[in-house]
């Protein structure tokens, strides 16, 4: 306890007098690109003149005789210029040769002063650092702890093994000393967590990294779009990056929301939080050290829009349990029409499945269900009707050609003209208007089945979505298609034999 | 017992302080020909972008003496070389001065310990 007190003491000096070795960096590294460019001056000036100088043939000048006295004279041979090469080299040179020299010394100065600038940036940032250091060791920085207790997280899926548990990653020097200062000064501060092995540590990371795709996969599911989504990712990043500077263990224990103590990402505060709803409770001061705000998830849900393509929103919470309501709920219906083929959602192709878009009457499947359709059907968002339809128009025309692909080259069963099933399914939605009827929603899979002579299958794009069924399908489809390609040649060549 | 330990101490410590006076000896020296060998490359591009149009001078002392590019050419170059081996040789010099100012510090180190222990002892004692 005593050593602690002494550390702690100690530590805040250390702080400060980092500081000061830092900011002499940078002043020095001030006063060398204040020389080098007083240097570039000179050789600028220096390359004007010799751009003048061979003008006239000889200059009436006043030339300077000892310390103290000028007197009149010529200059000749104003083309002849004897150049300092360095380390005692002279060579005798035209002036044009002369700028060339010059240009070239250039060149160097400024290499130089790009140099300088580059360090003078570098401490500048590390003077930056230790002045946080020291705002946080003094506890009056408006640093705050947010410290929020988990119970009972259950990760699902695979806890990501990480290939090299031991390997740290590389960080400076300097920055690694005040990292330890750091530490230290926690550690004197009296957390509840006491002291914390490697491993525990290691073991902890992983638990939070896990969390964070569990968390990531939840989101990219329900298709949150934009805003929350970035949120997560920059958020997921952020905390990637904190992660890599594995050596700062002291951040880790409480919750993923922990502030940055080195100052580098004080930026995490100011994105939005995730969930409705936060609660902060009392601020505390802790022992001697920063002040603590205590933090819990309340089960508040959040409602999220989603569209499942067929100018519908549902609205989802985040919380597990609501969540499963929710896609109970979905599944039974909230959709008009949507009443389901017995469907729930537990593997990402059912969730392929219910993002569909109706083109034409027929449902297509959406090359990707993270991209909403438009601005109208992203969260959140108004929807408009005429930016509707014109959103309608550009997508549809731009994305006919890339579905043929994406179908043709995905089934394995023969295709004929994509337009052939158009024709036949009722009630069309046209594509240059907004739609403001009845929509009689098709389910894509019952659609399979009567519709075999019809070439693709609902989702051609999902070869192995109910395997049992699409393979009897697609040997019953193939001959079916084949009598009929067969037939219309054989028509073909009929019609050519006979008349 | 102390004192003796602590003569011991001193000594060390002024091996150990000499040892850090060559190092930065070393350490300046080495810089010197890091300035020469910029220097020097210098020249020698600058060599490159004249012909032998142009005259080139040496200054020995107060004369400045008239030399062929080609040999200034040469001259330079090997003179480059000639400082580049001279700074490895300090590399070399300066890794090995590293090494022994190590192991001082270590005997300094468990010096020091020693002479905290037998003080620790004495004041016991007394």
């Amino acid at each position: 306890m005593a050593e602690r007190n002494k550390r702690n003491v100690e530590a805040p000096q250390g702080v400060g007098r980092l500081r000061v070795e830092h900011e002499k960096v940078v002043k020095g590294c001030e006063d060398q690109i204040q020389h080098w460019k007083n240097v570039k001056g000179d050789y600028e000036v220096l390359e004007d003149r010799l751009k003048t100088l061979p003008d006239k043939v000889s200059y009436d000048i006043m030339v300077p005789f000892g310390p103290l006295a000028f007197m009149p004279g010529k200059l000749v041979h104003t083309n002849e210029i004897t150049v300092l090469l360095g380390d005692n080299w002279f060579a005798k040179c035209s002036a044009k040769q002369a700028q060339m020299l010059v240009e070239h010394r250039k060149k160097h100065v400024q290499s130089a002063l790009d140099d300088l600038h580059k360090t003078k940036k570098n401490f500048e940032a590390r003077v930056g650092f230790t002045e946080d250091l020291e705002k946080l060791s003094d506890g009056k920085g408006g640093y705050v702890d947010i410290r929020e207790e988990l119970e009972g997280v259950v990760c699902k899926g695979k806890r990501r093994v990480s290939l090299k548990p031991h390997s740290k990653p590389k960080t400076e020097a300097i920055v690694k000393m005040e990292e330890e200062e750091e530490e230290e000064m926690l550690n004197a501060e009296g957390s509840k967590r006491g002291v914390l092995s490697e491993e525990e540590l290691w073991a902890r990371l992983d638990e939070l990294e896990a969390q964070e795709q569990q968390e990531e996969e939840l989101d990219r599911r329900f298709d949150s779009a934009d805003t929350n989504g970035n949120d997560d990712t920059t958020s997921s990043s952020s905390e990637e990056e904190k992660d890599e500077e594995g050596d700062r263990p002291a951040e880790r224990s409480k919750g993923g929301t922990t502030m940055p103590l080195n100052g580098s990402q004080v930026d995490r505060t100011a994105l939005p939080p995730r969930d409705g709803g936060k609660e902060e409770q009392e601020d505390d001061e802790e022992d001697d050290g920063l002040p603590t705000i205590h933090f819990s998830h309340t089960v508040e849900p959040k409602k999220v829009r989603i569209n499942t393509g067929k100018n519908t929103t549902l609205k989802f919470s985040e919380m597990k349990e609501q969540k499963q309501q929710a896609k109970r709920k979905k599944n039974n219906g909230t959709s008009n029409g949507h009443s389901h083929h017995g469907l729930h959602i537990t593997s990402p192709t059912d969730i392929y499945r219910l993002f569909v878009d109706v083109k034409n009457g027929e449902p297509v499947p959406r090359k990707s269900i993270l991209k909403s359709r438009s601005r109208e059907n992203s969260v959140c968002s108004d929807t408009s009707e005429s930016s509707a339809a014109d959103f309608e128009e550009r997508r549809t025309l731009g994305r006919s050609p890339s579905h043929d692909d994406n179908t043709y080259s995905d089934t394995g069963s023969a295709i004929t003209e994509e337009d052939a099933p158009t024709g036949e399914l009722p009630v069309p939605t046209s594509r240059f208007q907004a739609f403001s009827g009845t929509v009689v929603e098709k389910e894509p899979i019952p659609l399979s089945v009567p519709q075999l002579t019809i070439a693709p299958p609902a989702l051609p794009t999902i070869p192995e979505r109910k395997l049992e069924e699409v393979v009897p399908e697609a040997p019953q489809e193939a001959p079916q298609e084949a009598p009929k390609r067969v037939s219309k040649f054989k028509a073909a060549r009929l019609q050519h034999k006979g008349p | 017992m102390a004192e003796a330990i602590q003569k011991k101490l001193q000594l060390e410590l002024e091996k150990y302080q000499q040892m850090q006076k060559d190092v930065s000896k070393s350490m300046s020296a080495r810089q010197k020909l890091e300035a020469q060998v910029t220097e020097n490359n210098i020249v020698k591009e600058e060599l490159d972008l004249l012909d032998t149009q142009n005259t080139v001078y040496k200054l020995i002392g107060p004369v400045l003496v008239k030399q062929d590019l080609e040999e200034a050419k040469a001259t330079v170059a090997k003179r480059l070389e000639y400082i580049n081996g001279e700074i490895q040789r300090y590399e070399m010099l300066l890794k090995d001065m590293e090494k022994k100012s190590e192991q001082h510090r270590e005997v300094l180190s468990s010096l020091q310990q020693e002479y905290q222990r037998a003080q620790g002892r004495a004041v016991g004692k007394v």
